[in-house]
C-alpha cells in the first residue's frame, strides 16, 4: 500500500482535531468532526495544529511535486518543479529543523553518491527512531486507547520510511546484507508492513542467491493481515523468485513466472520488454494500486540490480535480456506495435549503451 | 610451451603403454617425443590434438597486434580469429568428434552472449560424461596428473567463469568448488572465481573457508575479493585493511581497480602470469568487473582512502601509462 503523504497529512489533523474535542459531549463533538473533512480542504490553517504538522504538509506538498510530477516533466518544468519543492522543504525545515521526513528528501538531492546517502541514512536511522519515540511519549499519555494506535503508528511513519529508505539504498549500493537488516528492523516494528519493505527485502535474499531465505520472507509475508494478500504473490516476490530459477539455470520455471507475470498485470509482457528504470520515490515507494500496470512497471525498474547484471554484450544484462527474449513472445496481438518500438530502443533508451566500467 | 607439452605427455604416455615401457624407458620415449610429437603420432585422437594446439598458438600469436588497432579494426581483426578458431576446432572434431579440448574451445570461439555460452560448455560437460563417466575426487590423486583428464577440467574452469559472466554466483562457487576438489593444484584457478562468487554473495564465512581450503596461498583475486566483501558487509576498516594490503601485494593493483581495461576472452583458459604482478591484479579486476559495477560507489572509496589515488597515478607515471 505504500505511504501516501496526503492521506497521512490527513490523519494527523483529524487526529489532533479530535483530540481537541475531548471534554465535549459525544454529540458535540460528532456534529462538530462532521465537519472536519470540509475545513481541512478549505481553511486548513485554521484546523488545531503543531508546527510539526504545518511542515508535514509542505512535505506532502513537496512530494507531490518531486515524486510524482517531476518524473513527467521536461527540462524546464523538471527545474521548475524541483526549484519549487525544494523551498517547500526548506520552509517545513524551518517550522521544524527535525522533521526527518524533509531532512531526508533534502539529503536525497544534495548527496551526490549513492553511497554517501546510504551513510547517511545509516548513520541517522537510530537517532530518528529516538526522536519519533520521543514524539510518542510526549503526546501518548493524553490520548485514548483507541486513538494511541493511530498516535503510535503516525508518530512512528517518518522511522518506517526512513528505514525503508535505507533497505533500498543499501541495495543499489551492493550492501544485500545490510538491506535484510534494515528491513528486518522494520518489519518488527511494523507487522504489517505498511512500507512494503518486504518487496526490498525479496530483491535482496535473490542478490545474495538465498532461496530458502526468499521462501521463508513469502511464508511470513503471507500470514500478514494487509489489504494485499488477496491478490496473490506480488511482482516483487515473482521477478525475485524468477531471478533465481534464471540463476540455476531452471529455465522451464522462470518461463512460468513470467507467464505468470503476464497474467497477473496488464501489459506485462511490454513492461518486461521495456525494463525502464524510473527514479526512486523521495519520500516513500510511489503508492500505485495492487496489480496495476504501473505496479509492474515499479517493481520491474527496483528490480533493475537483478535485471542488469552479468555481461551482455546488448547491455540488458543475463537476466535482463533473457526476460526481454520471453516477454517479446508473450506480448498479446494489440500491443504488437508498441513492443515493435521498444525492441528498436536500446537499454533505458540508449542505443548502444554497455556493462561494465570501461 | 604447456599445450604443446602436454600434447607430448599424452602422446608418450600412450606409446609408452602399448609398449610397456619401465619408469625410465617412459622418461627416454619422453624426450623422442618433444624432438618431434608428430612422428609418433599413431591415432586420430592425438592427431586432433595436434591441431588444436597448433591452432591455439596461432591465435597467441595473431594477438600481438591488437593494442596498434582502433575498435573497429579490432572488431574486425577479433572477429576473422574466431572464425579461423572455429573452423581449426571443427576441423579437429572431424577427425576425433569425442576431443574435449576443441569442443571448449568451438563453444568460447562462437562468441555468444554468456547464458548461451554456458549452455554449450554444459553440453559439452555432459557429452564427456555419457562417453567417460563423471569425474569423481580421489584423495590420492589431484585429476590433473592425468594428461588426458585435463581438457575437461578445463571445461569445468570455464563452466564457472561463465557462472561469474552470467551473474550465477552460487553456481560459480559450487562448480569452483568441485573443480578444487578433483584438483587441489588448481592449475586452473578455480579459486579465483570462487574468491569472486563468494565475496559478491557477501559470504564471509565461504570465503574465510575457502582461503583455509587453498592453504591461503593469496594471489590477486582473494586479495581483491577481500576488498569487495568487507566493503560490502559495511567493514569499513577491516576493508581499508584488505585495500591496503591489496595494495601492497599487488603491483599496481590499485591502479588496475581505479583504470579498468578492456581483456578479451580468455581461450580457453586463463592467461599465466606471475603472482601479484600488475599483469595478474588486471586479470583480477577484468573478472571481478560485473560484481564491481554492482557495488558502485567502491572505486570512488577507494579513491578517497588515504594514498591511494598518489600511489596508483605514481604507479601510472612509473610504468608509462595514461592516468
Amino acid at each position: 500500500m505504500a505511504f501516501d503523504p496526503n492521506r497521512e497529512d490527513y490523519q494527523r489533523l483529524g487526529l489532533r482535531f479530535a483530540r481537541s474535542l475531548d471534554g465535549e459531549g459525544p454529540i458535540a463533538a460528532a456534529r462538530a468532526f462532521s465537519g472536519f473533512g470540509r475545513r481541512f480542504t478549505q481553511e486548513r490553517d485554521g484546523l488545531p495544529q503543531t508546527d510539526a504538522d504545518r511542515a508535514f504538509h509542505l512535505v506532502a506538498l513537496a512530494t507531490e511535486l518531486i515524486d510524482y510530477r517531476l518524473p513527467f516533466a521536461n527540462e524546464d518544468t523538471g527545474d521548475k518543479i524541483i526549484g519549487r519543492a525544494h523551498a517547500l522543504l526548506d520552509e517545513a525545515l524551518q517550522l521544524d529543523p527535525g522533521c526527518p521526513d524533509a531532512r531526508r528528501m533534502k539529503r536525497a538531492a544534495d548527496i551526490p553518491s549513492f553511497e554517501g546517502y546510504y551513510d547517511y541514512l545509516r548513520q541517522g536511522a537510530d537517532e530518528v527512531r529516538a526522536q519519533c519515540e520521543g514524539q510518542l511519549l510526549k503526546e501518548g499519555p493524553r490520548s485514548s486507547v483507541e486513538r494511541g494506535g493511530l498516535l503510535s503508528e503516525l508518530a512512528l511513519r517518518p522511522y518506517l520510511r526512513w528505514l525503508a529508505a535505507l533497505a533500498s539504498k543499501a541495495i543499489v549500493c551492493g550492501h544485500n546484507r545490510e538491506a535484510l537488516r534494515a528491513g528486518e528492523r522494520l518489519l518488527e516494528l511494523d507487522g504489517e508492513d505498511s512500507a512494503d519493505v518486504r518487496f526490498t527485502m525479496a530483491i535482496a535474499h535473490a542478490k545474495l542467491e538465498d532461496e530458502q531465505g526468499l521462501e521463508e520472507l513469502a511464508r511470513r509475508c503471507s500470514q500478514m493481515d494487509c489489504v494485499r494478500q488477496r491478490g496473490g504473490e506480488d511482482a516483487w516476490l515473482l521477478l525475485s523468485r524468477c531471478a533465481l530459477a534464471h540463476k540455476r539455470r531452471d529455465m522451464d520455471e522462470a518461463r512460468r513466472i513470467v507467464r505468470r507475470l503476464c497474467e497477473s498485470y496488464p501489459h506485462a509482457a511490454l513492461t518486461l520488454l521495456a525494463q525502464r528504470e524510473l527514479p526512486d520515490g523521495v519520500f516513500a515507494r510511489l503508492a500505485m494500486p495492487p496489480f496495476s500496470e504501473d505496479e509492474l512497471i515499479l517493481a520491474v525498474s527496483e528490480c533493475t540490480v537483478l535485471l542488469q547484471e552479468g555481461r551482455d554484450v546488448s547491455g540488458h544484462g543475463a537476466f535482463g535480456a533473457w526476460v526481454r527474449k520471453e516477454a517479446s513472445l508473450l506480448v498479446p496481438e494489440e500491443d504488437r506495435a508498441e513492443s515493435l518500438e521498444i525492441l528498436a530502443q536500446g537499454p533505458g533508451g540508449d542505443a548502444d549503451e554497455q556493462g561494465g566500467r570501461h | 610451451m604447456g599445450l604443446r607439452d602436454e600434447w607430448v605427455q599424452r602422446i608418450a604416455r600412450k606409446r609408452g603403454e602399448k609398449m610397456g615401457l619401465s619408469t625410465a624407458g617412459h622418461s627416454e620415449l619422453l624426450l623422442a617425443v618433444r624432438e618431434k610429437p608428430q612422428d609418433f603420432v599413431d591415432d586420430p585422437a592425438e592427431e586432433a590434438f595436434g591441431l588444436m594446439v597448433s591452432a591455439l598458438e596461432r591465435y597467441e600469436s595473431s594477438r600481438g597486434d591488437d593494442d596498434l588497432l582502433d575498435d573497429d579494426e579490432f572488431l574486425e581483426t577479433r572477429a576473422q580469429r574466431m572464425r579461423r578458431m572455429r573452423a581449426d576446432c571443427n576441423e579437429a572434431l572431424a577427425l576425433d568428434p569425442s576431443c574435449a579440448q576443441a569442443r571448449l574451445c568451438l563453444c568460447i570461439a562462437a562468441d555468444t552472449h554468456p547464458d548461451a555460452t554456458l549452455d554449450l560448455l554444459f553440453d559439452v560437460e555432459r557429452g564427456c560424461e555419457a562417453s567417460l563417466g563423471p569425474l569423481t575426487p580421489d584423495a590420492a590423486h589431484d585429476a590433473w596428473d592425468d594428461v588426458f583428464v585435463r581438457p575437461r577440467l578445463r571445461v569445468k574452469a570455464a563452466i564457472a567463469r561463465s557462472c561469474l559472466e552470467s551473474a550465477r554466483y552460487r553456481m560459480a562457487s559450487a562448480v569452483s568448488s568441485e573443480l578444487l576438489g578433483l584438483s587441489p593444484a588448481d592449475e586452473l584457478g578455480a579459486r579465483h572465481s570462487c574468491a569472486l562468487a563468494l565475496s559478491r554473495l557477501e559470504d564471509e564465512e565461504g570465503f574465510d573457508a575457502l582461503d583455509a581450503r587453498v592453504s591461503r596461498r593469496g594471489d590477486s583475486w582473494a586479495a581483491l575479493g577481500r576488498v569487495i566483501l568487507l566493503f560490502k558487509l559495511g567493514r569499513l576498516a577491516a576493508a581499508r585493511r584488505a585495500l591496503r594490503g591489496f595494495d601492497r601485494l599487488c603491483e599496481g593493483g590499485v591502479y588496475a581497480l581505479l583504470r579498468p581495461v578492456l581483456i578479451d576472452t580468455y581461450m580457453p583458459d586463463r592467461p599465466l602470469f606471475a603472482p601479484y604482478s600488475f599483469e595478474e591484479a588486471t586479470l583480477a579486476v577484468h573478472e571481478a568487473d560485473p560484481i564491481i559495477v554492482d557495488v558502485p560507489d567502491l572505486p570512488a572509496w577507494v579513491e578517497s582512502q588515504q594514498d591511494m589515488l598518489a600511489r596508483a597515478k605514481a604507479f601510472a607515471d612509473r610504468s608509462g601509462f595514461d592516468w
